[in-house]
């Protein structure tokens, strides 16, 4: 996709081109050259003379990859650090089988494997135990694959398999014996629930899917792998309910996993950057979670998790804009209570987003709006302050996000200073010195308690973001700046699409049925439907549970 | 084979496209004209006016249900040729574009009056254009979701006309017919004008889902516009006395003048505001279908640059020569002439010239 761009240039860009064309060289090789040439030329590509060795370099090892082994013990393990030259912390472990006195090297890369695994599965029954070579190896591990390529080796070993080879055989056994640095399952540490799950997802990606496949034991659902970033190899896992989510959506997040060419991709954030419908959106169109729960309600409602290796954050697409205003407890809580904080969130939502934006219209342009005994409180209080409103509003605000910043990235002994310094001191003595008002103080502080109020963190960074061009407008055109605004974002949102399926629905396609989950949240018993936005295929998902006692 | 397949709205969004077009500032000033023209028995112009535009409404949907892939664009091609259908479809265009040009000016002019005294139109018109741009750049689905949202955030709009009430004199309505029929007749124009707009509907019923509730679709999007101007219309007649009610240019912010609470003074400044999106759900439309049939007769699919280039020739216009609300009104008898043959003469005239054409055809293949 972004390779026929034409911009990028210089080394990084053919790296990854040529990897990209990786199967088509060894036709190009073949007498082609001059035509490749040509077209390469018309692609926009100049310094075609480094295009060329770096091919040639590439072809001798694609085709080293695509060799098979040898039947000579010695003759593969020479290959074999030749292939890892520059890995000294390869292990070639050489000894001699003990019943048929064949030699066998056992390989791998002991800081991913599992060196007991190694030791009391591999090494101890081949070289003690006594049995049939002819028959089944006595190595007690689960997964055992043949390997026969020198690719599948390599693969192999740095995905953090070892390799057993034998003399005599031109076939090699992959052992999974997997056992890379891992963390402990612990609370998610971004959503906080009260009730939901104390598991969050881990950097393993197999993990992950565990941990959903035990929310969900059912045969539906599906796991899709693939494999991104030509260095990186990140594995990639879609995660969907078969007969209930969209099949046009599963295209469409195939095609676009499936078209990424990159390096590497480190985190899921990223990934989303490259499959998202709309990249100059302020808002977030793709969700962000590390609660297993939130993963699998997600699916059952018709969606899709997308799983990224070493990442403990997945992907939940197609999201709503409403989406991203509920989270697990409201579901675990009575209806009422979650309905009114619900309503809350929302309310929350457009005081971040408005209600500075509003005391700078308010005070600088439409002051007849406000009543006397309010107007001249407000007066008293701003008789010092040198700064027209708005001035003072965006001073203060961008003080309140530099406090964020840094308690963020403090570690968090320090972290409370911060608190410190910014309520006492800045608040305080700011408004003593006459740089800003009271009530500006206090518009600021309700302002960002509300954004924290938004369950998901994305979208509460997107919605503080905005809140300063509402700003600038509201000082600029006062109300009317505001409502313009207010018509933009509501435009923006209404034409955003996530992975095909419309982003404001239930409020943009007006679904009355999705309304249940919208800005209240129905009894359980009453949402009968899955929400229809996500293209969802069986749509009832339960029986009539509510019986009159 | 459906060329429009990807942009369907649902039937909600058709009725608020269509209401959405027709309602706009026009309302403002409404009570007064027919104040002028028939005393408080105004009013009962209104449903006269509404029939109408009713009729026209079904012979238009009618008109389309001949050939229901096609947007007038296709349709007139059809029927009259390519010459003769390229010059319909650029009287059509101009219209729209004159059409988004009049409520752009008295958009900004009613915003000019009662919020940014100072502030020149043009930059009004720029602020106007950036909401306009996000939305009119897309498809017609995007156009009808906004109409549809905005319809559900401006409702309780109404509630608030419902204050003045309080201290009205019901008594200013009757007689009923206190001067006969004629001076009703004689505003009947006026209404009848007031609820240009549905034409859109032309082009709206390819993407429609539902086509067998077109005709419904279109009676409800007149009937909610016609309920809304009604109910603005007696609100202002109770309320003002029958003399008074001349006085006021725009009768309707005025009596929004008198709501006020005790922790916000002036409410009316926030309703006018907020009307703005009201008035937004006219010029889009319009601003999208001009752009659509230029972008169609020049044979583009992308239309977003021709949004951009409308918008800079009315940002142009206006800067050019800054209108006041008399020349404002002047234009708008202008355009209004040329909706009556748009809107009123074109549906049944289609709609027979279709019926001869499509026996003639069948005749002639026989």
């Amino acid at each position: 996709m972004f390779l026929n761009d034409g911009s990028g240039e210089g080394l990084e860009y053919f790296s990854l081109d040529h990897a990209y064309y990786k199967h088509n060289l060894m036709q190009m090789q073949k007498g082609k050259e001059s035509m490749s040439y040509f077209l390469k030329f018309l692609r926009g590509k100049r310094s075609s003379r480094f295009h060329q060795t770096s091919n040639n370099a590439n072809l001798q090892k694609k085709n080293m990859e695509d060799d098979v082994l040898d039947s000579d013990l010695s003759h593969n393990t020479e290959n074999l650090q030749l292939l890892f030259s520059q890995a000294p912390d390869l292990v070639i472990r050489r000894f001699p089988i003990a019943a048929s006195k064949t030699e066998a090297a056992l390989v791998y890369l002991p800081g991913l494997t599992d060196k007991d695994a190694i030791q009391d599965y591999v090494l101890k029954p081949l070289m003690h135990s006594s049995f049939d070579p002819n028959k089944e190896l006595p190595i007690t591990i689960g997964k055992i694959e043949m390997v026969n390529t020198w690719g599948q080796i390599e693969n192999a070993i740095l995905g953090g398999d070892s390799v057993l080879l034998l003399n005599g055989q031109i076939t090699g056994y992959q052992l999974d014996t997997k056992g890379w640095p891992q963390r402990q399952l612990i609370n998610p540490q971004n959503e906080i629930s009260l009730k939901g799950a104390n598991q969050g997802f881990v950097e393993t990606g197999s993990q992950n899917i565990a941990l959903i496949r035990r929310y969900i034991p059912h045969q539906e659902l599906i796991l899709k792998e693939m494999t991104v970033g030509i260095r990186g190899k990140t594995k990639v896992s879609l995660l969907y309910l078969g007969d209930v989510a969209s099949e046009d959506v599963l295209r469409e997040l195939e095609i676009r996993i499936q078209n990424i060419t990159v390096d590497a991709i480190i985190n899921t954030g990223e990934l989303i950057e490259f499959i998202e419908d709309n990249p100059y959106s302020p808002f977030p169109q793709i969700m962000l979670t590390e609660r297993p729960d939130t993963a699998a309600t997600q699916i059952l409602q018709g969606r899709f998790v997308i799983i990224m290796d070493r990442s403990p954050s997945v992907l939940i697409a197609p999201t709503n804009f409403i989406s991203f205003f509920q989270s697990v407890d409201d579901y675990g809580s009575r209806w009422l209570v979650s309905s009114f904080i619900r309503v809350m969130r929302f309310f929350a939502f457009m005081m971040a987003l408005f209600l500075p934006a509003t005391y700078v219209a308010f005070i600088s342009y439409n002051f007849e709006v406000i009543p006397m005994e309010l107007l001249l409180t407000i007066a008293e209080s701003r008789i010092q302050v040198p700064f027209p409103p708005v001035l003072e509003a965006v001073i203060m605000e961008m003080i309140l996000e530099l406090m964020r910043e840094a308690a963020l990235r403090l570690p968090t002994p320090i972290g409370q200073t911060i608190g410190i310094v910014g309520g006492i001191i800045i608040g305080q003595a700011a408004v003593q010195v006459g740089i800003v008002s009271n009530i500006m103080i206090i518009v600021v502080a309700v302002t960002a308690i509300a954004s924290y109020n938004i369950p998901n963190y994305d979208m509460s960074s997107s919605i503080r973001l905005l809140r300063f061009p509402m700003m600038l407008s509201a000082a600029m055109f006062g109300v009317v700046g505001i409502v313009v605004g207010w018509m933009t974002i509501v435009g923006h949102l209404v034409s955003l699409e996530s992975l095909g399926t419309p982003y404001g629905t239930p409020l943009a396609p007006f679904r009355f049925a999705d309304m249940k989950d919208a800005f209240l949240r129905f009894p359980l018993w009453a949402m009968k439907s899955r929400p229809k936005g996500t293209g969802a295929i069986p749509t009832i998902r339960q029986g009539r549970n509510r019986t009159k006692r | 084979m459906k060329k429009y397949a990807y942009n369907e709205i649902t039937l909600m969004q058709y009725i608020f496209l269509i209401n959405g077009a027709q309602v706009a500032t026009g309302v403002l000033a409404l009570p007064r004209i027919l104040a002028e023209k028939a005393g408080t028995d105004g009013w009962i112009a209104i449903p006269i006016g509404w029939f109408f535009s009713v009729v026209a409404s079904i012979f238009l949907v009618k008109t389309a249900e001949r050939y229901p892939d096609d947007t007038l664009f296709e349709i007139l091609i059809r029927l009259f040729g390519k010459i003769v259908g390229k010059v319909a479809i650029i009287v059509y265009m101009v219209y729209f574009a004159f059409y988004a040009w009049i409520i752009f000016v008295n958009g900004s002019l009613y915003i000019k009056a009662w919020f940014l005294p100072k502030t020149p139109s043009y930059i009004i018109l720029l602020l106007f254009s950036i909401p306009t741009f996000f939305v009119a750049r897309n498809g017609i689905r995007v156009l009808g979701r906004y109409s549809e949202l905005s319809f559900y955030m401006v409702i309780w709009i109404p509630l608030f006309f419902l204050i003045p009430l309080r201290d009205g004199t019901w008594l200013h309505l009757l007689p009923i017919l206190k001067e006969g029929w004629k001076p009703v007749l004689s505003a009947v124009p006026t209404t009848v004008f007031s609820f240009l707009g549905f034409e859109v509907a032309f082009f709206l019923y390819p993407f429609l889902q539902k086509k067998q509730h077109a005709v419904l679709g279109i009676t409800i999007a007149n009937t909610l516009t016609m309920l809304f101007y009604v109910f603005v219309t007696i609100v202002c007649f109770v309320y003002f006395s029958p003399d008074g009610i001349i006085d006021f240019n725009q009768p309707v912010l005025y009596l929004l003048k008198l709501i006020e609470f005790r922790f916000l003074e002036r409410f009316d400044m926030v309703i006018l505001a907020v009307y703005l999106i009201v008035v937004s759900t006219a010029w889009m439309p319009c601003v999208y279908l001009a752009t659509f049939c230029s972008s169609q007769l020049l044979g583009k699919q992308d239309h977003s640059q021709h949004v951009i280039i409308l918008l800079l020739i009315i940002i142009g216009l206006v800067f050019w020569r800054e209108p006041t609300w008399n020349e404002s009104e002047k234009f708008q008898q202008m355009f209004v002439k040329g909706g009556l043959q748009l809107a009123f003469v074109a549906p049944p005239f289609l709609w027979i010239y279709s019926w001869i054409y499509e026996k003639l055809r069948r005749r002639v293949r026989h």
